[in-house]
């Protein structure tokens, strides 16, 4: 059968053409338009001049991108791996499981990640307080003294990444129960067939064939942690703003306290290279580490 | 046929109504003022309402405090979605000039408010002028002022006979005042919001005033001694921390929580927490409590102080939509005395002279104040919730809880200042 090629394509760009349009319109325009205008001086809103590479170059000797820099680095060291290793532990937990009560355990866990983040915050807040939080009351009948938790640069991030863990591993296990119910039982059963000890069938079967999971809830959690903006700003409020910065959080801080719109502009761009590149490398390391085994 | 006189009768109902419209000029409002004083603004807004029906209607909408409020009012102007007035603190103005957000007002538009440069405190009309040029009418001045708790005071023996508290006029008297009270048995002489830099900013600012310096001289900022003068005045409230007479790590509504519930005597907060006090002790649930101008812990007398003004956003206003505003205006200025339940001491002159007022309590013990007010520097990164704030707050929390050197935190404000 003949096929006309040249009304295959028409076709088929007639299909794609409103996605096209949508993903030109509200992705590819406003990254040029960033990149344009953090090559510029303009305030939030509205043009400005030409400056060059300014704006990049000021980048280097700012103490404020150094310490949002460092601390999105700090945050997702402690918040990554971590979150990861939890969300898994508490899954195998689970999957251990049956009927309405691995629904009702599995609910429980999911249940933070459906709050929105200012109920986390109030949550953590009414826990945490210094003053007046549940939790300063148990340390005072331990005879602990009280920590102001959010207030100290010491606490304030490992704080902010186990809220944050909290609030969203319960997404984590989900990914992770999916990948534990496909590997097939057949494995398991072979193997206690040949008497194989708990810790060699997690090692052996359970690691290496939920290891694409593994991958996936990284790769997530890394794009979404480097981007950590909500939180942080929460929970900083009034305390030590500038001690606490975070790259999103100085973006929000030169674009509308500062009103610098060019120079949080080059950020952005800046942040949006560091999560390419970062992504694009954790998944190569994910696919050599597969390969490897 | 009756079907026809119904339609009838409607189009002609929906005539009358659209004319009746026509002739009621609408003014759309947007505010801040989310707590206390916004139940009394909407009260007043009612007021004019009901005395302007079938002339002006205002319509308003109250939105979140701080950098979200200042945000929307620039893209509002910048897509011409603006409302037609606004509240709008005089410390933010220079920002917002140097963004071409505000409309000036002009001599003709006081002229037709009826009110001038004679109705206000100097230092208020100041505040919102740029340039010999204003751009908004001041509403109120708020101050921050000192709480106390007559009871705890009195029991402690340092309340005077007048009611208001010993050792007002040193720095040692004021520490006296407050060994006193921690020796009767207090837990916190004086509750501080030492958790949120920003709100301390408030106390710190009028403790550099009272020693004469400023923030920014030339625009340079902290030149010649004013670092000293910073310096001492963290140490002073470091000293407090270090001796326990103010409470650590405590938040906004923890240190109302702590005053309200005697455990701390004293309370240095904005006027704005009258109608709470007022209230609570209405419905008795409240101590016998007064208020008053900070102590003068330096040479002489300052206090922080900032107003809640009207602006006009700029963009295009059609002349009767302007007029309206004006008139919105004029006559919340010239009915500010209820406003006055909401703490705060209204910035027009005839109102705070009149017996009432006088009589207004606790309002008429610290209106004095009004002579010794210091504003924000004039700059666009001075202001509430603007960038200064979050420098000095990263470094004033460290300091006012006792974990850094006063003078080192000086330093490191001013390279984070140079830094902006």
């Amino acid at each position: 059968m003949l096929r006309n090629t040249r009304r295959e394509t028409l076709v088929a760009l007639v299909l794609i053409a409103p996605f096209l349009a949508i993903y030109g319109l509200t992705f590819v325009y406003p990254t040029v338009a960033m990149v344009n205008l953090s090559f510029t001086d303009a305030p939030l809103i509205g043009p400005g001049q030409w400056v060059g590479f300014d704006n990049y170059t000021r980048l280097a000797g700012e103490r404020r991108f150094d310490t949002a820099f460092w601390n999105t680095a700090y945050f997702v060291a402690l918040s990554v791996i971590p979150g990861t290793f939890v969300a898994m532990v508490i899954a195998l937990g689970v999957s251990r499981l049956t009927g309405r009560m691995q629904a009702l355990v599995l609910a429980l866990f999911f249940l933070p990640y459906i709050l929105p983040v200012s109920v986390v915050y109030r949550l953590w807040d009414w826990t945490l307080n210094f003053q007046f939080g549940i939790a300063m009351y148990v340390f005072d009948i331990w005879g602990i003294e009280r920590v102001p938790i959010f207030k100290t640069t010491t606490w304030f991030m490992p704080a902010v990444a186990f809220v944050t863990i909290w609030w969203t591993c319960g997404f984590s296990i989900l990914l992770f129960l999916a990948g534990l119910r496909a590997i097939p039982a057949e494995i398991y059963e072979a193997a206690s067939l040949d008497n194989t000890g708990r810790w060699t069938m997690f090692r052996r079967i359970t690691w290496p064939l939920l290891w694409p999971v593994t991958a996936l809830v990284t790769t997530i959690q890394l794009i979404l942690q480097l981007k950590i903006f909500d939180q942080v700003y929460l929970f900083s409020t009034g305390g030590r703003p500038n001690d606490n910065l975070v790259l999103v959080y100085y973006i929000f801080q030169r674009a509308f306290v500062n009103n610098q719109g060019g120079r949080a502009a080059a950020i952005a761009v800046v942040l949006f290279l560091i999560v390419v590149i970062v992504s694009v490398l954790n998944f190569q390391l994910m696919r050599l580490a597969e390969r490897r085994k | 046929m009756t079907n026809y006189k119904v339609t009838g009768s409607v189009m002609l109902l929906a005539g009358f109504m659209s004319t009746a419209a026509q002739a009621e000029v609408v003014v759309e409002w947007w505010d801040f003022l989310g707590g206390g004083d916004g139940v009394r603004m909407k009260q007043l807004i009612e007021e004019f309402n009901a005395e302007h029906a079938g002339e002006i209607s205002i319509q308003a909408t109250t939105l979140e405090w701080g950098v979200p409020f200042y945000t929307k009012v620039q893209t509002s102007v910048a897509v011409g979605e603006a409302p037609d007035i606004m509240t709008y603190h005089a410390s933010r103005i220079p920002l917002a000039v140097s963004q071409n957000v505000l409309s000036e007002i002009t001599a003709d538009d006081w002229a037709t408010m009826g009110l001038g440069e004679g109705d206000f405190a100097s230092a208020t009309w100041d505040a919102v002028t740029i340039d010999s040029a204003q751009y908004a009418v001041p509403l109120d001045t708020h101050p921050i002022v000192l709480y106390y708790n007559k009871e705890l005071l009195s029991a402690a023996g340092v309340l005077t006979d007048d009611g208001v508290p010993m050792g007002m006029d040193s720095l040692e008297g004021f520490t006296e005042t407050m060994r006193a009270l921690q020796s009767n048995g207090v837990k916190f002489p004086l509750g501080s919001v030492t958790a949120d830099g920003n709100f301390m900013f408030r106390t710190i600012y009028s403790l550099v005033g009272q020693q004469g310096g400023e923030l920014i001289t030339d625009g340079e900022f902290l030149t010649g001694d004013n670092a000293e003068k910073l310096a001492n005045a963290l140490a002073v409230l470091q000293d407090w921390t270090n001796e326990g007479l103010q409470s650590t790590y405590t938040d906004y509504p923890a240190t109302v929580a702590l005053f309200t519930s005697g455990e701390a005597a004293m309370m240095i907060n904005g006027v704005w927490e009258v109608p709470t006090m007022t209230d609570l002790n209405a419905a008795g649930n409240l101590f016998e409590w007064g208020a008053v101008e900070l102590p003068m812990i330096f040479d002489q007398r300052a206090t922080y102080a900032d107003s809640h003004s009207f602006a006009i956003p700029a963009g295009d206003m059609d002349p009767e939509t302007r007029a309206a505003t004006l008139e919105v205006m004029s006559w919340m200025l010239k009915n500010s005395l209820f406003w006055a339940t909401a703490g705060h001491i209204p910035a027009y002159a005839p109102v705070t002279a009149t017996a009432e007022y006088a009589a207004m309590e606790p309002n008429a013990t610290y209106s004095p104040l009004t002579a010794n007010m210091i504003f924000d520097p004039k700059s666009p990164l001075a202001g509430v919730a603007g960038p200064i704030f979050d420098v000095m707050s990263t470094y004033f929390v460290p300091t006012l809880n006792g974990e850094m050197d006063p003078t080192e935190a000086v330093e490191e404000i001013i390279i984070e200042l140079n830094d902006m």
